[in-house]
């Protein structure tokens, strides 16, 4: 499978990773040019649910990494997946959201939705004291009919 | 020959790596799933949530988030008895469902719909149906999280599993009442006044639609990127973030247990 962001310029083909063992998502290699990721227990893109697709926002050396465009997606903008029997599901944005990562809403993300939807997640909130990111930001998106 | 070993020790390889990238997956077993529900307002409360029971094996954790629920009662946190309904048509009751007439859903009203408790949602002690009005060790006042893990009775595990497990959310402000029902006492319990019994909200628990919840957000961002030259304080923020996980798997392997 692989994403494309014709609003910024991204395309991406998607890893297939699952759960740590701590029960959080596996995140993909954080070298320049890695690309993102789809979590094997979310729903298939185009199936009914919340598919899951994950993408570093920055990369090792301070570049951008495959998700550094996430926050200037606006409502309506498309988002493809190139599935691989060749057909490609076209999903329209809905919303951004920016969550603290010690109150993440599960369910908001993660639970069960009526159609098909996308969820892209990526990190923010950058704190430079401690070098670490304290948000996520995830962006919502509904299969266009 | 040797080119022969060469195209078979490909595929092997292949294989490994696969079997490797399923195994996290993998480790939330058969016993281990998921089931949610969108709590819906019932009888004008106002009062909507969401809720998820996590089951590893006969243990689930239970969440609980409400919001909109009636504030205070008697002049504390208006307690909200919470429970699982079990073993009927797993859905929520509509407003023909008042079979007598005063304009509210009661909890009996509603018993043919969703059913009995299978458990309580208390916030300490007993879960089983004999606190199914422990109204002092219920969550109270006009939004709260509730989260607590348990054992399941095998009646819920069984509703959670064939889709007939309803959450059920009690305590109604009585000004949202048509005045005759507010002034009756509760079908459950003469002592207390129906407002406290009356049901809030209501939700069917139906299964995940993700194989396995993940925990939280991701690790979407690349810290060892910063470039502020505090090399050791990323290095323990990242030791933090290890110590973290490890208490992580210790809890869950003792709820495993």
């Amino acid at each position: 499978m692989s994403l494309s962001i014709p609003a910024t310029g991204t395309e991406s083909r998607l890893l297939q990773l699952g759960l740590r063992e701590d029960g959080s998502l596996e995140v993909p290699p954080v070298q320049p040019g890695s690309p993102a990721s789809w979590y094997t227990g979310s729903p298939t893109p185009g199936e009914r649910g919340p598919a899951v697709l994950l993408g570093h926002v920055n990369a090792t050396g301070g570049g951008e990494g495959v998700f550094a465009g996430l926050r200037t997606l606006k409502p309506g903008d498309r988002l493809e997946i190139a599935r691989e029997d060749g057909s490609t599901a076209v999903f329209s944005v809905d919303r951004g959201e920016q969550y603290g990562k010690d109150e993440f809403p599960t369910l908001a993300v993660y639970g069960n939705t009526p159609g098909a939807e996308l969820r892209l997640i990526t990190c923010d909130g950058f704190d430079p004291a401690t070098g670490t990111f304290d948000d996520n930001y995830v962006v919502y998106a509904t299969l266009s009919p | 020959m040797n080119k022969k070993m060469r195209l078979l020790a490909v595929p092997t390889l292949a294989l490994g790596a696969l079997a490797l990238s399923t195994g996290p997956a993998m480790a939330h077993g058969e016993d281990s799933w998921s089931s949610q529900a969108t709590l819906n307002t019932m009888n004008n409360s106002g009062t909507t949530g969401q809720a998820m029971v996590e089951v590893h094996g006969m243990e689930a954790k239970v969440t609980v988030n409400v919001s909109g629920a009636a504030e205070t009662f008697m002049d504390g946190p208006f307690p909200h008895a919470q429970h699982i309904h079990i073993a009927a048509q797993g859905v929520c009751p509509g407003p023909d469902a008042d079979t007598d007439g005063d304009g509210v859903v009661n909890t009996t009203e509603g018993h043919p719909f969703y059913g009995h408790i299978g458990n309580s949602l208390t916030t300490e002690g007993d879960t089983s149906a004999d606190s199914a009005l422990a109204v002092d060790r219920f969550p109270g006042g006009s939004a709260y999280t509730y989260e607590r893990t348990f054992e399941l009775t095998p009646e819920t595990a069984a509703s959670l599993k064939d889709g007939s497990a309803v959450v059920v959310v009690h305590g109604v402000d009585p000004a949202l009442m048509p005045a005759a029902a507010a002034e009756k006492m509760s079908d459950l319990d003469e002592t207390l006044p129906a407002a406290a019994t009356l049901p809030a909200a209501c939700g069917t628990l139906a299964g995940s639609q993700m194989a396995a919840m993940p925990e939280g957000g991701a690790d979407t961002g690349v810290e060892a990127a910063a470039s502020n030259g505090n090399a050791a304080g990323i290095a323990v923020a990242g030791a933090g973030v290890l110590a973290l996980g490890g208490a992580a798997m210790a809890f869950r392997r003792r709820a495993n247990a």
